[in-house]
Formats: C-alpha cells, sequence, structure tokens
C-alpha cells in the first residue's frame, strides 16, 4: 500500500511531515531541498512526482490513527513504537528503489514515454509488423521515435535491441528483469500491468509501481555509461549535467569565478536573495561547494561551540546563534548547516 | 461544382482505401449526403462503423476533418485506431498533450487530416482561431447525444457547440450516435442549429443480442449469479459497474474464485495500463474486463458474446450502447442485467451528484456576483460557473436543473420498466425508441419464470484455455526483438 512507503519516510525523531512530502513531489525550493537533505532522503527526491499532497496528507492521517505515527507538535510526525516494528518488517519486505538519484540528473519520465514507443515501433518492425495500436499517441513522443527510427533496418534494429536490452537486464536480478521485460508493449506482446505483475510476483502494485520506475532510473543510469547503445540517442537529449536548476548552475559559475554576491546580483539583474538562494541550492545538490569563500574559520568555529551539544542539524534554531552572533545573517547559518550535513 | 460520386465509385474507393466489398447498412447514405454539402444526424446503431464514414469522407474531400470527441481516451483510442490504419496525419488535442507539442501542432493543423478535440478545448482562442484558419471538410459531433445528455449539468461546454460551429464558418457537419430519442434527436439539431440537417436514422435493435434480465434476492445471490454465469456462458465478457471500486473487488474476487482470465478497467488506472488491458482484451488474453462505463466506447472488437451489468446502466440510451459492444461480428451475444430490488438508488444518488437546488443556485450566483474570478473548488461549482460567464439567469438554470433531473427519473423508470415487465424486453425497448418490435420468438429475450437458454443459443462455455506457464525473461526479449524466434 501507498501507506507503507509514507511510513518508511519517518523515523523516532520528528519530521517536517509537509516537507518530506515536498522532497518525494520534488518541490526544489531551498527550503526543502534542505529538510531532504537533514533527513537523508535527497535520493528520493522527485520520486512520487504528480502525487497531490493530499493523498500524502491522507496516507498520513491514516497511519496517526492506526497509531504507527503520531504528531509531536504541529505539523510534524515521527514513529510510535508499533510504528518501529511495522518500519522494520516493511524493511524486510517492501521493494525499495536504489537509483531513483537519477530523477534529478535526467527526464526519466519522458524516456520512460519514449522509451516505450520506441520498443514497441522496434519490435513490431522486426516482425514486419506496421498495423499495430501505439502505446501513446501524444505526437512529440511519436515524432521523435520515428526521427530515431528512420535511419535504422529492421533487421538490424531488433538484434541491436536485443543485445542491448540483455546486457542491461543481465545485471539485474532474475525478478527485475522478468518484471522489465513482461511490462513491455511489443509484438503479440500488450504487456502485463502493475496489478498482474503484482499477482505474478506475489508483490503489491504499488511495489511494482515503485520497482518499475527504480528501472526505468537503473536504466537510464546503465544507459548513460553506453553511449555507445542504440537507445543512447533517445536519452541524450533529456540528460542533464547538474541535479541544479540552469539558473543556480549560471549564479554558481559567476561565483566560481570570484565575483561578490552583490556582484553578481547586478550581472545576472537577480535579487541578492535569489543569488543566496542559488547558492545554497547549489551547496546541498553538489559535494564540493568551496564553503570557505563564504563562511569564515572564526564564524564556523563560534557556530560549532553554540551546537556543540545538540547533534540534531535540522533542529538548530537561527536565533539561538543570533544571540551569540548577532552579526551572522540567516543565509551564513543555513550555509553552516548544510557544511555541516555535508561533511558529517 | 463538387464532383457527384457515383455508388460504383464509391464502393471501388472502400474497396481501395479500407478492402471492404460493401458499405455497412447507414454508411452510404450518410456519405453520399455529406459529399453532396449536407448536414447530416446519424442515428447508427453500434458495431456499423460509425467512424469510417468520417474516415472516408476525410480522404475524399479537401481539408481538414474536426471530431469533437468527450473522453480523452477515446481520442486515444480513435487516433491509435487511425494510426493502426495506416493514417499518419491525425492527432487528439487534449490537455494531455504539453504546451509546446499543443503549439507546434495549431501551428501545423494544414499538415493534419484529422484532427480530435473535447468541445473544451474547441472552445479555446488558440483553437478556434488556428482552426478559423485552416479549411475544414467536415465537423463531427461524435457521441452526439452528449448535447443533450451532458450538457445541461456536466459539460456545459456542449450547449455551446452551436455557436463554436458558426464561428467555424458553419462547416459541413456530421452528428453521430448510436441511440437517440426523438427528444435526444431535437436537442442535437437545435443546439447545433443545423435545423435542415438529413436525418438518418436507423434502428438501435440489434437480433443477435439476446436479452436477458436476474432478478436477485441479495448482493450474495449476485455474486453467485454473476460466477455462474462467467463461468457457463461462452467469452469473452465484459461486467459493468457503477463503481471503480466494486470493479476492483468483484476482479479479485473472480480471480480467486475461477481460472478466468480477469482484468479490471477504470478510469482510476494509468494510461499505460489501460492501454495493456484493452490490448490484452483484443489479443483474446483476457476472458472477462470488469469495467466502469469508461471501458468500450472505442472497442472494435467482434467477438465479445456476453455482457452483464452488475449495476444498472443509468438510461436506456446507455444500456443500449454498452450492450452494443457484444456480438459486433454478427454472432449470437447475449446481454444480462444482473438486479436487486433497490439498485435503482444507487443510479439515484449518482444522478443526485449532478443535482443542484434552487438554492444553491442562487448562491453560486451570488458568489459569483460577489467574486467573477475566483477559483471553483468542485464540479457543480465549475459547471454553474460556466452558466454565469455566460449571462445565464438563476430562474432559467433552477428551471433547466429541475428539468434535467426530471428527465432522469423518467429514464429511471423507463429502465425499470425494461427490468420487471412481464412481456417482450425487446418489444419495450424498441418502442422507447418509437420504433416497432419484431415478433417475440425463443431467442429474442428471457421472459419472467424463463431460464437463460445458453445452449440453444449456441453459447455454452467450452473448456478453459490451459495456460501454458510464463516464460523467463530471455525466451520473452528473444520473442519481441528477434525475428523468427
Amino acid at each position: 500500500m501507498f501507506t507503507d512507503y509514507v511510513l518508511l519516510m519517518f523515523t523516532t525523531a520528528p519530521r517536517r511531515a509537509k516537507a518530506v512530502f515536498n522532497v518525494l513531489r520534488g518541490r526544489r525550493t531551498v527550503s526543502t531541498l534542505f529538510a531532504g537533505l537533514t533527513y537523508g532522503c535527497l535520493d528520493l527526491l522527485d520520486g512520487w512526482h504528480g502525487v497531490a499532497l493530499d493523498r500524502f496528507l491522507v496516507a498520513a492521517d491514516q497511519l496517526v490513527k492506526d497509531e504507527l505515527l503520531t504528531a509531536p507538535r504541529e505539523g510534524y510526525l515521527q514513529l510510535t513504537p508499533a510504528g518501529v516494528r511495522r518500519q522494520r518488517e516493511l524493511r524486510q519486505t517492501r521493494y525499495w528503489p536504489t537509483a531513483w538519484r537519477e530523477f534529478q540528473t535526467a527526464d526519466v519520465r519522458r524516456f520512460t514515454q519514449v522509451s516505450r514507443l520506441a520498443l514497441q515501433v522496434g519490435s513490431e518492425a522486426v516482425h514486419g509488423q506496421s498495423r499495430y495500436y501505439p502505446v501513446t499517441t501524444n505526437p512529440s513522443i511519436q515524432i521523435r521515435v520515428k526521427k530515431w527510427f528512420r535511419p535504422w533496418a529492421a533487421s538490424e534494429l531488433g538484434p541491436a535491441l536485443y543485445a542491448s536490452l540483455h546486457a542491461f537486464l543481465a545485471s539485474l536480478t532474475v525478478a527485475q528483469a522478468e518484471v522489465f521485460v513482461r511490462s513491455l508493449t511489443g509484438f503479440e506482446h500488450p504487456g502485463q500491468t502493475d496489478q498482474q505483475l503484482a499477482t505474478e510476483q506475489k508483490r503489491l502494485p504499488v511495489e511494482m509501481l515503485v520497482m518499475r520506475k527504480d528501472l526505468m532510473c537503473q536504466w537510464v543510469r546503465w544507459l548513460k555509461a553506453h553511449p555507445q547503445d542504440p537507445l543512447w540517442p533517445l536519452l541524450a537529449p533529456l540528460v542533464k549535467t547538474s541535479a541544479v536548476s540552469k539558473s543556480a548552475q549560471q549564479t554558481y559559475a559567476a561565483f566560481l569565478q570570484h565575483g561578490t554576491l552583490s556582484e553578481i546580483a547586478t550581472v545576472r539583474h537577480l535579487k541578492l536573495s535569489t543569488v543566496r538562494e542559488h547558492l545554497l541550492e547549489v551547496a546541498i545538490l553538489t559535494a564540493d561547494f568551496p564553503f570557505a569563500r563564504l563562511l569564515s574559520d572564526a564564524q564556523c568555529a563560534q557556530l560549532a561551540t553554540i551546537f556543540a551539544a545538540d547533534p540534531n542539524i535540522a533542529d538548530w534554531q537561527f536565533s539561538t546563534a543570533q544571540a551569540q552572533a548577532p552579526d551572522l545573517d540567516f543565509f551564513e547559518f543555513r550555509l553552516y548547516q548544510i557544511m555541516r550535513c555535508q561533511h558529517a | 461544382m463538387p464532383k457527384t460520386w457515383t455508388k460504383a465509385e464509391l464502393r471501388q474507393l472502400l474497396k481501395r482505401k479500407y478492402g471492404f466489398d460493401q458499405f455497412r447498412p447507414g454508411q452510404l447514405p450518410v456519405i453520399q449526403d455529406l459529399l453532396a454539402g449536407q448536414d447530416v444526424l446519424a442515428v447508427l446503431p453500434t458495431g456499423t462503423g460509425k467512424s469510417l464514414i468520417y474516415q472516408f469522407v476525410g480522404t475524399v474531400l479537401p481539408g481538414i476533418v474536426v471530431v469533437v470527441s468527450p473522453l480523452i481516451s477515446l481520442m486515444q483510442d480513435q487516433v491509435a485506431r487511425l494510426n493502426y490504419q495506416g493514417e499518419k496525419a491525425v492527432a487528439a488535442l487534449t490537455s494531455q498533450v504539453d504546451y509546446g507539442a499543443r503549439l507546434r501542432l495549431l501551428g501545423q493543423l494544414n499538415r493534419l487530416k484529422f484532427l480530435f478535440v473535447s468541445p473544451e478545448m474547441l472552445g479555446q482562442p488558440a483553437v478556434l482561431s488556428a482552426l478559423r484558419a485552416t479549411p475544414i471538410s467536415l465537423l463531427v459531433i461524435d457521441e452526439a447525444h452528449c448535447i443533450s445528455t451532458w450538457g445541461p449539468d456536466f459539460r456545459p461546454d456542449y450547449r455551446d457547440l452551436g455557436h463554436l460551429r458558426h464561428q467555424l464558418g458553419d462547416p459541413r457537419t456530421l452528428m453521430l450516435t448510436a441511440t437517440a430519442t426523438e427528444q435526444v434527436q431535437h436537442d442535437i439539431v437545435s443546439l447545433l442549429a443545423v435545423p435542415t440537417a438529413h436525418r438518418v436514422i436507423y434502428s438501435v435493435d440489434r437480433p443477435n443480442i439476446y436479452l436477458s434480465v436476474a432478478q436477485l434476492e441479495s448482493e450474495a445471490a449476485k455474486r453467485e449469479r454473476l460466477r455462474q454465469l462467467l463461468t457457463t456462458v461462452t467469452g469473452p465478457s465484459i461486467v459493468y459497474f457503477s463503481s471503480k471500486r466494486q470493479t476492483e473487488l468483484i476482479t479479485d474476487w473472480l480471480q480467486t474464485e475461477t481460472t478466468l482470465r480477469v482484468a479490471a478497467y477504470h478510469a482510476g488506472l494509468t494510461a499505460e495500463d489501460r492501454y495493456k488491458v484493452q490490448q490484452q482484451f483484443m489479443a483474446g488474453d483476457l476472458d472477462v474486463i470488469c469495467a466502469t462505463s469508461a471501458f468500450g466506447m472505442g472497442i472494435n472488437k467482434g467477438d465479445i458474446r456476453m455482457v452483464i451489468h452488475y449495476h444498472l446502466p443509468t438510461t436506456l440510451a446507455d444500456y443500449v450502447q454498452e450492450i452494443g459492444r457484444a456480438g459486433r461480428d454478427g454472432q449470437q451475444a447475449v446481454a444480462v442485467i444482473l438486479y436487486v430490488p433497490g439498485d435503482e438508488n444507487l443510479v439515484r444518488n449518482l444522478n443526485a451528484l449532478t443535482a443542484a437546488t434552487p438554492s444553491e443556485i442562487e448562491q453560486s450566483y451570488q458568489r459569483y456576483q460577489a467574486q467573477p474570478n475566483r477559483t471553483v473548488d468542485s464540479e457543480m461549482e465549475r459547471v454553474l460557473t460556466a452558466y454565469w460567464q455566460r449571462g445565464a439567469t438563476v430562474a432559467a438554470v433552477t428551471t433547466q436543473f429541475a428539468n434535467r433531473q426530471l428527465a432522469k427519473e423518467r429514464e429511471l423508470q423507463s429502465l425499470l420498466q425494461y427490468v420487471t415487465t412481464k412481456d417482450c424486453r425487446r418489444a419495450l425497448l424498441l418502442a422507447h425508441f418509437k420504433e416497432q418490435a419484431p415478433q417475440h420468438t425463443a431467442s429474442c429475450c428471457q421472459l419472467p419464470g424463463e431460464p437463460l437458454p445458453v445452449k440453444a443459443l449456441g453459447l455454452d462455455r467450452a473448456q478453459d484455455v490451459k495456460l501454458a506457464p510464463p516464460s523467463g525473461w530471455e525466451p520473452t526479449l528473444a520473442k519481441l526483438f528477434l525475428p523468427n524466434s
């Protein structure tokens, strides 16, 4: 059930429920990204794209009613002892994604649609079929696949697709490979639904949804490492160079060229606060952010002292820091929190 | 001066383009009328190949065929079907097409031969102005009965179609439906403002579909009867339900209780799963589909042998549409309603969802007056707001809603008469559409106390298909992508 996956997002320490859900829904505000970083769930960013916040809230309410979660204060949720036990069981049984991080650096959803049609077109062509119901009637996807397909001779495309998919599927478990192949649509093979796959695999339909999204992410990761693959040209335009948004990347590039934040704001026609937000986004989403350019050793030492007794970085309050370091601004405080999370 | 086509020429084209030797009943006169420049209201029974009519006219006349269609899934099916037939210059303009692709599509309308749109999409200024700049060979209002049945209290944009048609320059228009009472025909023609349209009306009767009703005492008895029917009458079968939840519950139950290959189909499934279930059914990989009415409008499977209504349909017209998915190959088929007294309340509850009391209508109007651009938070408010935006008065809307609810109750009473009648059901059904019934025979319908003559109809079920265990991923992959494997 969907609620199982919601329960798996919580711990015995209180978490801001909406922030957790917004990470899953792919909301990219700095406050959401920061929550994802401190709660250790950034890998799942955008994994439940398109799912309404209400659906998460309803699931959370149910878990509270079932006494698996409790709300220690408004907006926060944590596991109850029964929740801890249930979560332990779920961790043993429910399929858990391993490659959802790919959602950040590729348009996996678009690739899912494009590749479904491409594999169908390839499979039908191999068997000399031109009369079939396409899996999608979306014109832009049809055009994309048509361009990819045109230069291929069917006699070469089929074996090339077989070899490519075989190589990728051999890297998975047997169950994963079976789910991937049985869900495909092609010649005399409409493909199985999540419900049908779940029955066969003795899992829940929602697990098949999670698994299939994960398999798609794993496939994307595999294709990135195999740019000679016949399907790579369909993925290439959907790959991003970084998880960071384009605008924040431009701000960061200017920052690396040693501009001051005010100069960057002027050159890029942005507010100073936006420049700061961009840099926080970069600091959260990249591993090698040069914190030392914005935080002095003295500031770091002072903040380390202030919060020495509190290891839970997400709980630190700016007001606590400001009381002892009145010159400190929120940007520096948040940056220090991010640095501590990254270098923990 | 438009070219005059002889029957022989039209038949030749039919053979060359579609591979058929003969037109099906109704197709030829409608095509002839349209080619002669007439607007046509065509009421043709389900399974007569209505879409061939506009495809045919589209290939003959220059310009684009614009098909107004009620459901996204239906449009996608129609586009997929045209793709299947080799027609590439076809697209559906729906909310599921992203903004950029939509703009590209509108910029290249002259490259398209067929465009499917909803009434709501057609009313958008960008769509309307792009279409005004494109020669339209034919405007098709598919499922035209929706103008009358959905327009008043569910999809108000349906009532704007006459105005939109006029803005498009009053193109030649084909109104298509499988069922329309005289009142519905009148609504269609008057709301579209095509008073001179030729009416080509064929009987709704499908003599090869045996009509049956099982009156049962309880829900448990109903389930048991369903199981018994599905395991003794030959399939493939469709079972219709009025809710997604019931569709899934009974699917699970049948999967546990029988060896039948069963799948659920409803609007809550993803587009991918809907496609797969539909294609599995078409390919004969499923024995039974448990569905809401979302299933079937675009389905063209000839060998469906049984349609069961686990819950009552909302009207006799809907019933005729839904059972019309059976026996399209002309072979014997059967339609069964499973009825437990009180089931009609479910229909009343559904009808009530689109009802609004005079005070609700008045309050909605006041809210609109106070804040015309507010966000509407309910389906009813959206419908009512559409009326206020069109300048309707509270009195007119109140009357409209009251009349619609009365009409729905009358429709329900007609349906109940059909369910509970002690006489020939076909006669009653046809009388509803002002048609004469043929002589009652043993293969016509089930009278009270009579058993369902499964054997006599030649519908007794053969042995279940023995399923081979699923093969591993490698052989399946090879079958998909390696020739001769």
